[in-house]
């Protein structure tokens, strides 16, 4: 018996160590996945994803650079800390600490190319609920059949008194002609229909999109398409404040020089737009240098998505605190050219926005179009510390019970938060 | 039988004129030109005709309403290299020090993207001026280029030829040069200043201070061999009895109201504090007991003090029960603000008499904030005038404007061979100099600073210098062919590493990395200090006779507002009212109410409320002031006025007076008449115009500031804080228990309150400033104030007490109209009560349910929202607001030329917070609760996973509170101190029979007295 209990305790304590070894592995993995995707994705595809602007790093340990070093994993944290230590300046030097290299390549070797799932033909069939088109429809059928009733009951109820009948058209006729005679009836009509207009034209002026497709000419023809779509750069590689920020920014020009020290053609405009930056941060392409003493231009680009001063507004709150993509209000960026102000249309066929039932109403960038998401959208209390004490208080009480937390449900609707 | 009658036009047409014939047949008399205005012959051959015309009208304005539709191109420009540290639209903050010869700090310094744009304390207090100064680094009107002769022109030609000069005067024998400079407390600024004496040789530092502690700093000198000012521990004292000094607002460090405050916690130790002064100043209005003297009497007071203290004779019946207080504590504190070195001298035996060395006052780690010799700079004026002095290089000084014999400084002036100054402005005294170096501002400098002993503070540039200027220190360095960058000096002098050094330095700090990390605190205190052996003191007390005079006397004040002058052409500072007199863009004469009566001397409200007031012609000492206005203030001593200094500057600038550019000065010079003495007043025509911001003194027997005393707290915490009762068929009733209104749900996430403590508030106004610096609050100037029309999101409210009350007139059987009249008038030296009021955001607000447009509504989080950008300007909401504290755009205050002050500047526009929006004319605006703060601590907390912790939560007026008054929290997070406050007994809401139930709330004010 007693070896038995011991036995137990030992597989037990083993079992515990192999987990927790696998749980630091998977961490290793996953901190790597992790530093790959906001560092290395830049210029490299994910393993075996082949050439991007950096060869393919699958086996990187067995390429020609590394395979005849002594210590190959040695020299490869190096090699990503400093480049030059191997000579050549081939990619920017990396500022990663040992581990983090490690779990980088930790993750390069484990890494196995997901196999793309088939999609099955579900379609996805959206209910609509009745539109209010259709309710008007049935409700002028019911009207009509009513009138057509109510003429024939009274034409019945004449013949049993012997008067003369009229037929569906004379007393509609009648009536319009008598309706007609009285002006306080038609004033009171008239005023009716007056403000039915107006409230149509307002509601169509204010859907009108003043901003949306807004797409203007920019000093360099840069393809989003290129950059985020082909070689699949992280949207906040170069939009890296819009997760700390109030801010998306654009780019500085140092920025797109970390890639295009090396890449001197384009894929569409050849050297033309590239050699704009070159232009504004003074390097020399051919020589593949610096040049000294120059005087730099900032690059001036046209402003796309421009909010009023009187509206405030913070990406960071969006994208690092809520989770949202950037397609979720900027559109499938990945697939333009220069910067667009997205359709609402498009973004409702965003997947996500599909997912999470987003579903705009207004036109990009006017207020509703913000009300549309913070009525609907639902914030993720679970995982975040700050909301704690609030979910606690949602929970346990009845009036939010079964409701779906919202931004608007806790004062995400309320003037002063982007008014100041 | 006649028809129709005839009447003729004249006689002309009786007669049958052919005239007349001529004149009926022509319409105008004169031919009309008509020929003429069509221009020329083609205009008949045209092919456009009327209607065409009225086609082209309707396209072309058709075509504007549609190009009107397009929205302008804006372009957004990033940086080529972005620094590392910068993320836009994200603040840093950088440790750094501000110090302009008269204010020190240490504070942070909010920068946006590069911009300096707020000022917050660090580790030091920071008072309204030190917070207004980020503004002053950003004023127009500051010196661009250096200059010569009047002329601009570069560094390379200033430097070759002040350089050539002062080698020649060194190598002449005899000839002397001067640097005059303000109090230095750089150690570093010394040591240049030792090398560049050595280097010329003869020559001579002069340092001075624009309102003298001469006498004090020379009494210590003889007293503890150290010419210094103590540091003195008010948290510590029992006992504080100050003769004049204002130690709260101008008088010594910063952190002294703080520490005043900490000594005055009604929960625990509530020290007791007696003012002798002629002038009521910010101190003596926060005393617990005020004695209003004459200057003169001071010293004898002061010395029957030191003779009852000493057994010898009884002190004087006004003092009395000072003595009786001083001699049953163990610690206490007397100050005085005499500049006479035997006045200082007298204070110093009482002090010591009373055992206060060592225990409140600390002379062992003296403080260095005023160096200033009077001796020394008479003698260079004597030697100016005499031709002595070759050459004059001057620093952070303005002799000509604040000397009291400015006069003969200036005569001197003419003999001196070269004239230098080192300044920010083209001021009085760089207008009369060869050269004028354009200095940088503090927040353009590196420097470091050593207020007291064994304190160090480091300055760091927190943006590249606006204009062509070099700051003072780089200077020196090329003029003494130092090729080193001060930077690297001040590094090398700390680390002693002698790299840039040919003198050694002090090794405070040891190597690179601490050096980064001081810079990086910005402030840091060192055990290694040499502390001054205070044991050999020599204590000597010189004899005063207590003296009487019928005479008017004068007396300089300084204001909290303008401080010295240095900042005059700072339009925050010009308009923040002075705490006392609630007047703002003015210096007025000010006097007892008695005194007024005797000389016939009015102040009156014009129809609109306004204030005007009566004019006096007033000579002190030979010197002549016209047409200085009077303003009656309770308060004032009987027998005394007094003007405030820091006014009638002629070389300031747009704001503060330029009488280069066509633009007076406001208010008077009083410096000329610092040196006090008997006044002859003098009654004139005219009537000036006074703009204040409160137009009531009184509370008029109403319960506003709700206060008691020490004693009855003691007995009852909840002594004072009153509250009136409804009649209900149920008994009486709370109001708040008979309300009408849905509550709000405050259970729910953040409920933001924010708690004003009227027994810690001094009236400083630090928080109107930082208010404005923070929300971009509107300057309006002198005659929009006059209308009522200011801005100020933030005031601070004064009472006076009255003679009157309700219960004298019960006892006395007074009619309820003498009483109510008698009420209006505040007593001859009042009791004073300060009062924050800002947007109280009403849980059950008043001006939310009147608003047409629901452009005011309430938030969840206890806020009540002000929409701009939908409010239509009816107004209603101010009329409805029981506080009054909503203010209303009545014009365009930004890009506008008749508001040129910092929003119609493209300098000054760079101090404005990017976060706040600039409000356009017709619209409401009010506290906001700061809330672009509260969502910024929110978002930083949510990033970060954590709720939001009590010292994050902070508003532009609670942050900069040295006393701690106002206090700003969750009122949902027991962690947050606000819980407390809002459970205290002494908790009061304002109004509150109104039942308005805000989310702002006061603590009753409580005296130490009888």
């Amino acid at each position: 018996m007693i070896l038995l209990k011991n036995f137990t305790i030992r597989l037990l304590f083993i079992s515990v160590l192999s987990s927790l070894c696998f749980v630091s592995i998977s961490q290793d993995v996953a901190e790597g996945e992790q530093i790959f995707k906001n560092v290395c994705k830049a210029c490299h595809n994910l393993p075996g994803g082949g050439m991007s602007t950096g060869p393919d790093l699958k086996d990187v340990l067995n390429s020609e650079k590394f395979v005849n070093q002594e210590d190959r994993t040695e020299t490869f944290i190096k090699y990503v800390q400093n480049p030059l230590t191997l000579g050549v300046a081939a990619m920017p030097a990396q500022d990663l600490d040992d581990t983090q290299v490690l779990s980088v390549l930790e993750f390069i070797n484990t890494y196995v190319p997901e196999e793309k799932e088939v999609s099955s033909n579900e379609e996805i069939v959206v209910v609509d609920e009745m539109s209010s088109v259709n309710i008007l429809i049935i409700i002028s059928i019911v009207f009509i059949i009513l009138i057509i009733a109510l003429i024939s009951i009274k034409n019945t109820l004449k013949k049993i008194q012997n008067q003369k009948t009229e037929t569906i058209s004379e007393s509609i006729i009648n009536f319009c002609k008598v309706y007609w005679a009285n002006s306080k009836a038609v004033l009171i009509s008239a005023f009716i229909l007056f403000i039915f207009v107006l409230k149509i034209v307002f509601d169509t002026m204010m859907g009108i999109g003043v901003v949306e497709g807004y797409q203007p000419d920019q000093p360099i023809q840069f393809s989003h398409k290129i950059h985020a779509g082909v070689n699949g750069i992280d949207c906040n590689y170069c939009h890296s404040s819009a997760r700390n920020s109030k801010t998306a920014s654009v780019p500085s020009a140092d920025l797109c020089m970390n890639c295009h020290t090396q890449i001197k053609t384009g894929t569409i405009t050849g050297e033309t737009e590239i050699n704009k930056i070159y232009d504004a941060v003074g390097f020399n392409p051919e020589t593949g240098k610096y040049i000294e003493d120059y005087q730099q231009k900032p690059i001036e680009w046209v402003r796309v998505h421009s909010l009023p001063d009187l509206t405030y507004f913070n990406h960071s709150q969006h994208v690092n605190v809520a989770g949202l993509e950037c397609q979720q209000c900027h559109g499938n960026v990945e697939e333009k050219t220069v910067g667009q102000v997205a359709f609402k249309d498009e973004l409702n066929k965003v997947q996500k926005n599909q997912d999470e039932g987003i579903k705009f109403k207004h036109p990009t960038l006017t207020m509703g179009w913000c009300i549309d998401c913070h009525r609907t959208k639902e914030i993720d209390m679970e995982s975040n510390e700050y909301y704690a004490d609030m979910h606690e208080k949602l929970k346990s009480d009845p009036k939010y019970q079964d409701k779906k937390i919202t931004p608007a449900l806790i004062g995400g609707m309320e003037c002063g938060k982007c008014h100041y | 039988m006649i028809k129709a009658k005839k009447y003729w036009k004249g006689l002309a047409e009786l007669n049958n004129d052919p005239i007349v014939e001529k004149l009926a047949q022509n319409e105008f008399v004169e031919d009309i030109p008509v020929d003429d205005f069509l221009g020329d012959s083609d205009l008949g051959s045209g092919s456009t005709s009327r209607r065409d015309f009225l086609k082209f009208l309707g396209f072309s304005t058709a075509a504007a309403t549609l190009a009107a539709c397009e929205a302008p191109v804006n372009k957004v420009i990033p940086y080529v290299v972005k620094p590392d540290e910068i993320i836009p639209g994200v603040a840093n903050y950088y440790a750094s020090t501000i110090y302009d010869g008269h204010d020190f700090a240490s504070v942070l310094v909010k920068t946006r993207e590069g911009r300096p744009i707020k000022i917050e304390p660090n580790k030091t207090a920071t008072n309204a001026r030190v917070q207004a100064s980020v503004l002053s680094m950003y004023d127009s009107a500051r010196l661009k280029n250096p200059m010569k002769g009047k002329v601009d022109t570069d560094w390379e030609t200033i430097d070759a030829d002040i350089i050539s000069k002062l080698e020649k005067i060194s190598t002449d024998k005899g000839k002397n040069i001067a640097l005059l400079t303000s109090t230095i407390i750089s150690p570093s600024t010394e040591k240049l200043i030792s090398g560049f004496s050595e280097k010329y040789g003869n020559v001579r530092h002069v340092q001075m201070d624009t309102i003298s502690h001469h006498g004090m700093l020379e009494a210590n000198k003889s007293t503890f061999g150290v010419r210094a000012l103590p540091t003195y521990h008010f948290d510590k004292a029992d006992v504080i009895v100050s003769f004049g000094a204002d130690f709260l607002g101008n008088w010594g460090s910063t952190d002294y109201a703080t520490d005043y405050a900490n000594g005055r916690n009604p929960n625990k130790k509530m020290s007791k504090h007696y003012q002798i002064e002629s002038t009521l100043t910010l101190t003596g209005s926060n005393a617990d007991e005020r004695i209003p003297i004459k200057p003169s009497e001071q010293a004898g007071l002061l010395y029957s003090l030191y003779n009852d203290l000493n057994g010898v004779g009884t002190a004087d019946s006004r003092i009395s029960k000072i003595v009786e207080a001083l001699k049953s504590v163990n610690s206490s504190i007397v100050v005085c603000n005499s500049n006479d070195k035997d006045v200082q001298l007298l204070v110093n035996s009482i002090n010591k008499k009373l055992g206060n060395y060592k225990i409140t006052i600390d002379i062992s780690n003296p403080s260095y904030l005023r160096k200033g010799n009077d001796d020394d700079v008479a003698n260079l004026i004597s030697d100016m005038n005499i031709g002595n002095i070759d050459a004059l290089i001057t620093y952070n000084v303005n002799p000509s404007y604040t000397l009291v014999n400015a006069h003969d400084f200036n005569t001197g002036l003419s003999k001196v061979g070269m004239k230098v100054s080192s300044s920010l402005y083209m001021d009085e005294t760089a207008t009369k100099m060869d050269y004028v170096c354009p200095d940088n501002h503090n927040l353009e400098s590196w420097g470091d600073a050593n207020p007291s002993n064994g304190i160090y503070t480091l300055m760091q540039p927190t943006i590249n210098p606006l204009f062509n200027g070099r700051q003072f220190q780089d200077s020196l360095l090329s003029w003494t062919n130092n090729s080193k960058e001060y930077y690297n000096y001040i590094q090398s002098h700390y680390m002693n590493d002698d790299k840039h050094l040919e003198q050694p330095g002090i090794s405070l700090i040891s190597d690179e990395p601490d050096w980064n990390k001081k810079l990086h605190d910005g402030y840091f205190i060192t055990e290694n200090r040499e502390e001054y052996n205070s044991d050999n003191e020599i204590f000597s007390a010189p004899y005063f006779p207590l003296l009487s005079s019928e005479d008017i006397e004068f007396e300089i004040s300084e204001k909290i507002s303008m401080g010295d002058g240095s900042q005059s052409n700072n339009p925050w500072l010009q308009e923040l009212p002075d705490p006392l007199s609630r007047a703002c863009w003015d210096n007025y004469l000010t006097i007892s109410a008695s005194n007024a009566r005797d000389l016939g001397i009015k102040n009156w409200n014009v129809s609109n409320g306004a204030l005007n007031g009566s004019m006096v012609n007033i000579t002190v000492d030979g010197y002549e002031l016209k047409n200085v206005p009077v303003m009656i203030q309770p308060g004032q001593a009987v027998g005394t006025v007094s003007l405030a200094v820091g006014y009638g500057r002629t070389h300031a600038g747009k704001c503060g007076g330029d009488v280069s550019e066509g633009v007076k000065p406001i208010g008077h010079n009083a410096y000329p008449l610092s040196n006090g003495g008997v006044a002859k007043i003098e009654v004139v025509e005219g009537t000036h115009e006074f703009a204040a911001t409160q137009l009531h003194h009184t509370m008029m027997g109403r319960d506003i500031v709700k206060e008691t005393t020490l004693a009855e707290y003691i007995k009852n915490p909840a002594s004072g804080n009153h509250t009136d009762l409804y009649h209900t068929h149920d008994g009486k009733k709370k109001a708040s228990e008979v309300s009408l209104w849905d509550e709000h749900d405050h259970e729910t996430g953040h409920f933001w309150n924010l708690s004003i403590d009227l027994t810690a508030c001094n009236g400083c106004a630090a928080c109107v400033v930082s208010c404005h610096a923070e929300n971009n609050v509107p300057v309006v100037g002198k005659e929009e104030v006059r209308k009522s029309r200011d801005m100020h999101w933030l005031r601070i409210d004064r009472y006076f007490s009255s003679d009157m009350t309700k219960e004298k007139s019960e006892k006395e059987n007074i009619s309820a109209i003498t009483m109510y009249a008698d009420m209006e008038n505040p007593s001859d030296s009042p009791e004073t009560v300060y009062q924050p009021v800002m947007c109280q955001h009403c849980n059950h607000a008043p001006c939310e349910t009147v608003c047409p447009v629901a452009a005011t509504s309430h938030g969840m989080e206890g806020q009540n929202h002000m929409a701009y950008n939908r409010c239509v300007g009816t107004r209603y909401c101010a009329n409805n607001c029981p506080y009054k504290v909503r203010r209303f755009n009545w014009f365009q205050y930004s890009d506008n030329n008749q508001f040129d002050y910092n929003m119609n500047d493209d300098y000054g526009k760079m101090v404005l917070n990017p976060d706040v929006v600039v409000r356009s004319r017709g619209v409401m605006e009010k506290c906001s609760m700061c809330i672009q703060k509260i969502q910024e601590i929110k978002l930083t907390a949510k990033k970060d996973g954590k709720k939001v912790a009590d010292k994050d939560a902070q508003t532009a007026c609670s942050s900069v509170c040295a006393t701690n008054a106002i206090v700003f929290g969750d009122a949902n997070d027991e962690s947050h101190k606000i819980n407390e406050l809002k459970e205290d007994s002494r908790k009061y809401d304002l109004l509150d029979h109104l039942n308005v139930a805000p989310s702002v709330f006061y603590q009753t004010k409580i005296r130490n007295k009888a």
